[in-house]
């Protein structure tokens, strides 16, 4: 028994000889919301899909609020909620059936109120068939549906797409209300911008690897920097060549950019000895760090 | 099982069941409507049929005259055939789509994660698909019991007529046995309907045609029509316990087998 909500260890899924997943270890703790970021493919889904007893794994194991995801699997979903990247609910239901539906798989007291509190909240219209419903609405009884038992851990699989910025917002303030009355997140996105302003810790995943886990902040204060130089003079881009330059850009001008990690001294040192004009140390963007580890 | 689930199958599956009943029992009337006016012109029919090879009046399950002077000869053999093939098909199209339309209508990712075990969701789905085919007999029986009632020329035995009903029900609830085998063979989740319906018509031609081919007599054993008593007017037609066995046991093995496999199986939307 683990005190972490969610904790994989060596989670590996093959179809056949190509790897879905691959020895993924995550541990998030309780009353955190963790970002799990990847371009498409990555592996994400793969991931989520084992923890929701979707697929099965090859190897390894996972529990979810200490128990085995695979034995006990009823328990667990009486205690989490989900939201699937694909939105797709019964089409011959009205969106109160479909909710009514939901949540009498659950013993909720005043479930009819919770539906009308939480469709409120989402301008959802009840009456409507769900076959009728735009993405963003169906999104909207996707997020409803997932929050009717308040779990005490929720899912999130792509949640925002199809949603439109007001709603988004809305969605985001409900989230982090319910994360302050100790609901645990883990949230699933290819969105760096969302991650970054939503989550407080991150796995990135590659080709079905977890490559880095770590605090949002610390990620940005890694020894990463986006290095700029501007020489006096018209210079090869090769002319930094020193241990931790990578992506070298030759700029406007005499300008050279680069991802710099290494220890700063080391580089003004290297520069000293250079006829530069102009230095910009700055710290890289989310979108910088990840592409960074991706390329 | 979990009851939120029947009795939401049991809902969705309403209009289907409705439009099968009244279509098997609008055939059943029409047929039994014609029974007195058959039973008044007994010499021409009977010239009639003597003109029909006798391969053909097999192949329509007329092995024996008598059997067609009786009002349960003629309902069995003139209506038993709707409620054995269009109920044999309706329980095979329901049985290969239970399970298989949430994953091809991407509703899978909402049932499987509430709080409910695959057997649960599984044992929900054969309880709702064994009340529509219970419900499909139930309701087509009563109707031909009625016309029987209404178009008799003498006594017959009800005890006959249970016999063959429960056979038919047999026959109905081994190919939605068999509906359900196939959805979990499928790797890709999409509709099996037209290949489930084939299943079906396939074997009632195997049973038909080695009926009235000797060489291919043998090959009529591999059809579950074969093993329907239809000789209704016989003094000693009951249920025979072979042909229990092997409608009870092939259905429970398929429907385990298929438990096994759908507890097992990755479910993709």
């Amino acid at each position: 028994m683990s005190s972490a909500v969610i904790e994989t260890r060596n989670l590996s899924k093959f179809y056949g000889k190509s790897r879905g997943i691959e020895n993924i270890n995550l541990e998030v703790s309780e009353g955190e919301i963790f970002g799990f970021i990847g371009p498409n493919g990555a592996g994400k889904s793969t991931t989520i899909r084992i923890l929701m007893n979707l697929i099965f794994p090859s190897g390894g194991n996972a529990s979810i609020l200490g128990m085995d995801v695979l034995k006990e699997t009823k328990a667990i979903k009486h205690r989490i909620g989900y939201i699937p990247s694909d939105a797709n609910a019964y089409s011959f239901m009205t969106v109160s059936e479909f909710l009514n539906y939901c949540i009498r798989f659950y013993r909720v007291p005043e479930g009819e109120k919770r539906i009308l509190e939480l469709a409120g909240q989402f301008d959802l219209d009840l009456s409507r068939k769900v076959a009728e419903l735009s993405l963003g609405n169906r999104k909207k009884v996707s997020i409803v549906q997932s929050l009717l038992h308040s779990p005490e851990l929720l899912i999130l699989d792509e949640p925002t797409t199809g949603l439109d910025p007001l709603m988004q917002s809305v969605f985001f303030e409900l989230l982090r209300s319910e994360n302050r009355k100790g609901m645990t997140i883990f949230f699933s996105s290819h969105i760096l911008g969302e991650v970054q302003e939503f989550c407080k810790r991150v796995a990135i995943i590659k080709e079905g690897m977890i490559i880095k886990t770590e605090d949002i902040d610390t990620l940005r204060k890694r020894q990463l920097k986006k290095v700029s130089v501007e020489f006096s003079l018209p210079v090869d881009k090769e002319t930094l060549d020193i241990t931790g330059i990578e992506n070298l850009i030759q700029g406007p001008g005499n300008t050279i950019s680069c991802m710099y990690s290494g220890m700063i001294n080391d580089l003004v040192g290297f520069l000293s000895g250079k006829n530069i004009s102009n230095l910009m140390i700055e710290e890289p963007s989310l979108d910088e760090i990840f592409m960074h580890f991706y390329k | 099982m979990n009851s939120n689930l029947f009795l939401k199958e049991m809902q969705k599956n309403a209009l289907s069941l409705g439009l099968w009943m009244a279509i098997i029992s609008l055939l059943i009337i029409l047929t039994m409507s014609v029974f007195r006016t058959f039973m008044d012109n007994q010499a021409q029919v009977m010239g009639m049929l003597s003109l029909i090879p006798k391969g053909a009046l097999q192949f329509k399950g007329i092995s024996n005259f008598n059997t067609l002077w009786s009002v349960l000869g003629f309902y069995a053999v003139n209506n038993v055939i709707y409620m054995m093939l269009l109920g044999s098909i309706f329980a095979v199209v329901l049985s290969s789509n239970i399970l298989l339309r949430e994953e091809y209508n991407k509703t899978a990712e909402y049932l499987l994660t509430r709080p409910l075990t695959r057997s649960e969701i599984f044992f929900s789905k054969l309880a709702a698909l064994f009340m529509n085919v219970f419900l499909l007999n139930l309701f087509t029986a009563f109707v031909g019991l009625i016309c029987i009632e209404v178009v008799k020329n003498g006594p017959f035995s009800f005890g006959s007529f249970m016999v063959l009903s429960v056979y038919t029900l047999l026959l109905n609830l081994l190919f939605g046995a068999v509906g359900l085998f196939m959805s979990t063979l499928v790797k890709r989740p999409r509709p099996i309907t037209t290949f489930a319906i084939g299943i079906v018509l396939t074997l009632y031609f195997i049973q038909t045609l080695s009926k009235i081919t000797e060489s291919i007599s043998k090959l009529g054993y591999l059809s579950p029509f074969r093993y329907v008593n239809m000789d209704v007017v016989s003094t000693t037609y009951r249920l025979e316990f072979p042909n229990l066995v092997y409608f009870i046991g092939i259905s429970v093995v398929l429907t385990g087998v298929s438990l096994f496999m759908y507890r097992r199986r990755d479910i993709y939307t």
